[in-house]
């Protein structure tokens, strides 16, 4: 199973975290933190066109996950929520907080559902590492989003370690 | 009443197994110590010290509620009764091992009293006797702000004061809240 | 029995002070102290605390008890002086002057002598330092801990009131609004301290 991407975003509508993985984990192990910044990782999704920016992605997947969302609601009740949906190429995992935060996992279309691992990495990761780190501003406004290192390096653990 | 004492229940077993225990006393000083620090800052302007404990409140209970949700798994409330109860019997149980009664519903189900039998933060307190503080310091009012805080990160604006308190020398410590409106979902910018 | 209770700080600030006669054997619990003139019943009740201090400073390293029992006497006005010590050096003093148990009732021939007055300074006509206080309730406590200072059960009832007014002197102590080596004015305080004397003395 592979990871390709992950996102977080806040109540306000705002990609307070990304992050993106090459198709194989294990061929990342050695880099010691590939950032999701870099605009051009190639290759991150076989079908994503590499000239697009990760800004871009982040603003079509939120796009896509609320729409979907809202439709969902609107046919299912207002606790309804969709959980995974999957394409030819890859599978989205989705999990919202009561708080409207919302994380969102591309993987592999083979791999099982991730909503309990996303579920994992919002209370042991989230809520441990950055909410619950005073220093750390309790929203991310203006888009420098979640900054912390321990966070990033345990999420890297989980996806890697756990998840693969 | 049954869904009333299933909430008590599930604030009871989380008390029991995923909250770490903390001295009172420590607590109890500690915030002690900020409220007195915050009379002594603002020069005696109680008005001023209760707006900043709200402040602080606030920002306390927007996190503070990601670890409520962490921990108890708990779903949208139905409706502001429901609310109410889960804040009572599971929030206050949590995280101050307390479970105020709530109270005096107005008819529109959009304002309760929580009336509060035990403060752990007021243990030991005396307000100071310099004539005014009796008649103007809200000793707890931090917790207004934690529940406004708390109540606006999933989505309810909610006024929160207290009314009395004993330290006042009132026969009860009671909150007030009202539930303003819901926060509709946020829309992101539109891209130009 | 009269009693004069009051807290030091470690740097001899008095913190708080009170007055308060005994509720054992019908007492009223009003001091009634016996000095000779009624204008300086606090100034003497004081005098007589504070110069028992170096008596207290030297006994308390002599054990590790908080509770000192009786450390000082003060013979003119037949006053004993009991201690507690808190571990942050605090001092709780208390003084106990017993009703004259060795002259007879009808000595005491000031106006207020034989009637339950109010006010502090009954009996306060007579003559000599040794002037008797209002005489129905030393006869009444004779037979009390109040008559014998320095007995055991004496030693026991001023160690559990000593103990109380400590329990409650650090619930009071800890209030954030008290700052160290600040008056205690906690009306509370006052209250417990007086319940605490109701209760024991």
């Amino acid at each position: 199973m592979a990871v390709y991407s992950f996102y977080i975003f806040d109540r306000h509508a705002e990609c307070v975290y990304k992050r993106r993985w090459l198709p194989r984990p294990a061929s990342i192990a050695g880099k010691s933190r590939p950032t999701s910044d870099t605009p051009t990782v190639a290759n991150g999704l076989a079908t994503m066109p590499s000239t697009r920016t990760t800004d871009d992605d982040a603003k079509l997947i939120f796009g896509t996950v609320f729409s979907l969302r809202n439709m969902v609601r609107k046919l299912g009740g207002e606790d309804d929520n969709f959980v995974t949906y999957r394409t030819s190429q890859y599978r989205l995992h989705y999990y919202e907080t009561p708080t409207n935060i919302k994380f969102v996992m591309l993987t592999d279309t083979k791999s099982p559902s991730m909503r309990v691992a996303l579920q994992q990495i919002y209370i042991n990761l989230y809520v441990e590492y950055v909410v619950k780190n005073p220093l750390s501003p309790a929203e991310h406004p203006g888009g420098l989003g979640v900054d912390n290192e321990l966070f990033e390096q345990s999420l890297e653990q989980f996806v890697t370690r756990v998840l693969s | 009443m049954s869904s009333s004492t299933k909430v008590s229940r599930i604030g009871e077993e989380l008390w029991k197994t995923k909250i770490d225990k903390v001295n009172a006393e420590l607590v109890t000083l500690t915030y002690g110590t900020i409220v007195a620090q915050l009379c002594q800052d603002y020069d005696g302007n109680y008005h001023d010290v209760n707006k900043q404990l709200e402040k602080m409140g606030y920002n306390i209970g927007m996190r503070l509620i990601e670890d409520f949700l962490a921990k108890s798994n708990a779903g949208r409330c139905a409706n502001f009764r429901e609310t109410a109860d889960m804040i009572s019997k599971v929030g206050f149980k949590i995280f101050l091992n307390v479970t105020p009664t709530v109270t005096n519903w107005t008819s529109d189900n959009n304002q309760f009293s929580l009336i509060f039998d035990e403060n752990p933060l007021a243990d030991f307190v005396e307000l100071p006797d310099d004539g005014r503080a009796q008649d103007e310091l809200w000793f707890s009012n931090i917790l207004c702000g934690v529940l406004r805080g708390s109540l606006e990160m999933v989505q309810m604006q909610i006024e929160a004061h207290f009314v009395s308190d004993v330290l006042r020398g009132d026969d009860t410590t009671e909150m007030r809240v009202s539930l303003v409106r819901y926060i509709e979902d946020e829309m992101p910018p539109e891209d130009d | 029995m009269s009693y004069y209770f009051t807290i030091l700080s470690p740097t001899d600030v008095p913190l708080f002070n009170i007055a308060f006669g005994t509720s054992k054997s019908g007492g009223d619990g009003i001091a009634r102290f016996r000095f000779p003139e009624a204008a300086q019943n606090t100034y003497m009740t004081q005098f007589i605390i504070h110069s028992s201090l170096d008596m207290l400073e030297e006994a308390q390293w002599m054990g590790g008890n908080m509770y000192l029992k009786h450390i000082d006497t003060y013979p003119p006005a037949s006053s004993y002086i009991s201690a507690f010590l808190t571990p942050s050096g605090t001092r709780f003093l208390l003084l106990h002057q017993p009703p004259q148990p060795n002259l007879p009732p009808s000595s005491s021939s000031g106006p207020g002598g034989g009637s339950m007055s109010l006010s502090v300074t009954s009996g306060m006509g007579s003559s000599g330092l040794f002037g008797g206080s209002g005489s129905s309730s030393g006869r009444a406590s004779s037979s009390s801990i109040a008559a014998n200072p320095t007995s055991p059960q004496t030693e026991e009832a001023v160690r559990q009131f000593m103990t109380e007014v400590y329990e409650n002197y650090v619930k009071t102590v800890m209030s954030p609004f008290y700052r160290r080596g600040m008056e205690v004015k906690s009306p509370v305080f006052r209250g417990k301290v007086s319940a605490a004397g109701r209760k024991w003395l």
